[in-house]
């Protein structure tokens, strides 16, 4: 179970997340922005013990393709697969500086998007525009803007 | 028990997955929750609600008199024109009677609604925009703006519609061209912003550049007649049956701010 501190930090990072992104960027942009929902999940999942992480991200997975007309399941999928490797580094992540965590949220961006694509490409054909590439990179990127703005409403 | 943990909901997106890509169970439980969701989409759009009122605020009546003079002339302008489509169809309609068709000139409603700053998924090309269920709007319905066809209505609430562009890859629409009547379908091209094919047109049609290609109405999915594209290029490669049509739209989809949803008007 998660207590219920961790749960409002929950609903108030996944309100953030949705929110952010479903605010519309030109193109190119749009094409090469974090996973917000995967930025914010992650701070979430390191500061919550370690009970009911794989329901949570299989809601807010399901809820973030509804809200993005997404293929049902789509970024639960690559959701609940992405928390698991953050799951498996966690104490690592917890302790590391800066740098390295940005590397952890690089390769977790990176399994988020393979699935992602694979699922894309199974159910709608290889129709991609290939800037997606970059979102791992961007994902790395922001974490530690996104670190420090969640750290602020965690106060 | 923790591979179990992550085991069950792994399959059981991959079960939505499924059912979500192949069947239509799961429509009406992703309305609802997009119903319950569409207060985030409110929010996204306070800052444009805002803006827009400000604007308004403080709009001097000198350029609100100037711009309902320019309207004006518009509204006279585009009157005159439509005087001589009237003409142009009884007409139509006269020779459609001499030759004993049954084909009837459509008659359709329109509804203005306006493009929100809203995005959905990165890799579909879509919309929202501020009409819904409570406005009429239902699913299928087609969205046209000044130039031409903008899209069709994929999702609706209460309050938004979702409209997926023409460009977009998993949208198809039957077209005909306007000058000799071919018939085709089209098909938006993920790698272009402004693409779209027209596949399966038997090699050696007469189809020329900047032939216009206009929504047929075939199925009766869609009114016939809107502008759909213009042909920037044919491909007719040896190794392939078809000849490989590529058009551009001929609505300009990044100045859009308003959009009309079509209905005819026995629906």
């Amino acid at each position: 179970m998660i207590n219920q501190t961790q749960t409002l930090l929950l609903i108030k990072v996944t309100i953030l997340a949705f929110i952010v992104g479903s605010v519309s960027l030109p193109n190119v942009l749009e094409l090469v922005s974090p996973f917000w929902l995967l930025l914010f999940f992650i701070y979430w999942l390191i500061y919550s013990d370690s009970h009911g992480i794989y329901t949570a991200a299989l809601i807010l997975g399901l809820l973030l393709d509804v809200l993005q007309g997404a293929i049902l399941g789509q970024n639960a999928l690559a959701l609940i697969t992405s928390s698991a490797f953050i799951l498996s580094v966690k104490k690592s992540f917890f302790v590391s500086n800066l740098t390295t965590q940005q590397v952890y949220v690089f390769f977790a961006s990176l399994i988020y998007l393979i699935l992602f694509l694979i699922t894309h490409i199974l159910v709608q054909g290889l129709q991609i525009e290939w800037l997606v590439i970059f979102v791992p990179f961007t994902g790395a990127i922001l974490w530690p803007i996104v670190r420090f703005l969640l750290a602020k409403l965690k106060q | 028990m923790r591979l179990f943990k992550l085991f069950t909901p792994v399959l059981l997106s991959i079960v939505l997955i499924f059912l979500d890509a192949r069947f239509s169970y799961l429509d009406n439980f992703k309305r609802f929750t997009l119903t319950l969701l569409s207060p985030i989409y409110v929010i996204v759009d306070l800052p444009g609600h805002v803006i827009d009122w400000v604007n308004d605020k403080g709009t001097e009546n000198e350029l609100l008199v100037s711009q309902n003079d320019y309207l004006e002339g518009q509204l006279i302008e585009l009157k005159a024109k439509l005087q001589t489509y009237n003409n142009l169809a009884l007409e139509n309609q006269k020779l459609s009677n001499l030759l004993e068709s049954s084909y009837l000139i459509p008659d359709h409603n329109v509804k203005l609604a306006r493009i929100k700053s809203i995005t959905q998924s990165r890799l579909s090309k879509k919309i929202i925009i501020n009409k819904g269920l409570n406005d009429n709007v239902t699913l299928s319905d087609l969205v046209i703006g000044s130039d031409g066809v903008v899209g069709q209505v994929t999702e609706v609430t209460p309050l938004y519609s979702t409209v997926k562009l023409l460009s977009d890859p998993t949208q198809h629409m039957p077209v005909k061209n306007s000058r000799t009547g071919i018939r085709g379908i089209t098909k938006g091209l993920a790698s272009n912003e402004k693409g779209m094919i027209i596949e399966f047109i038997p090699l050696e049609s007469d189809i020329k550049i900047g032939d216009i290609f206009v929504t047929s109405g075939i199925g009766n999915s869609y009114p016939s007649g809107y502008f759909v594209g213009r042909v920037n290029s044919t491909d007719e490669s040896l190794n392939s049956s078809f000849m490989r049509v590529s058009l551009e739209p001929t609505q300009n989809m990044n100045k859009l701010e308003l959009v009309l949803i079509v209905k005819e008007k026995n629906d």
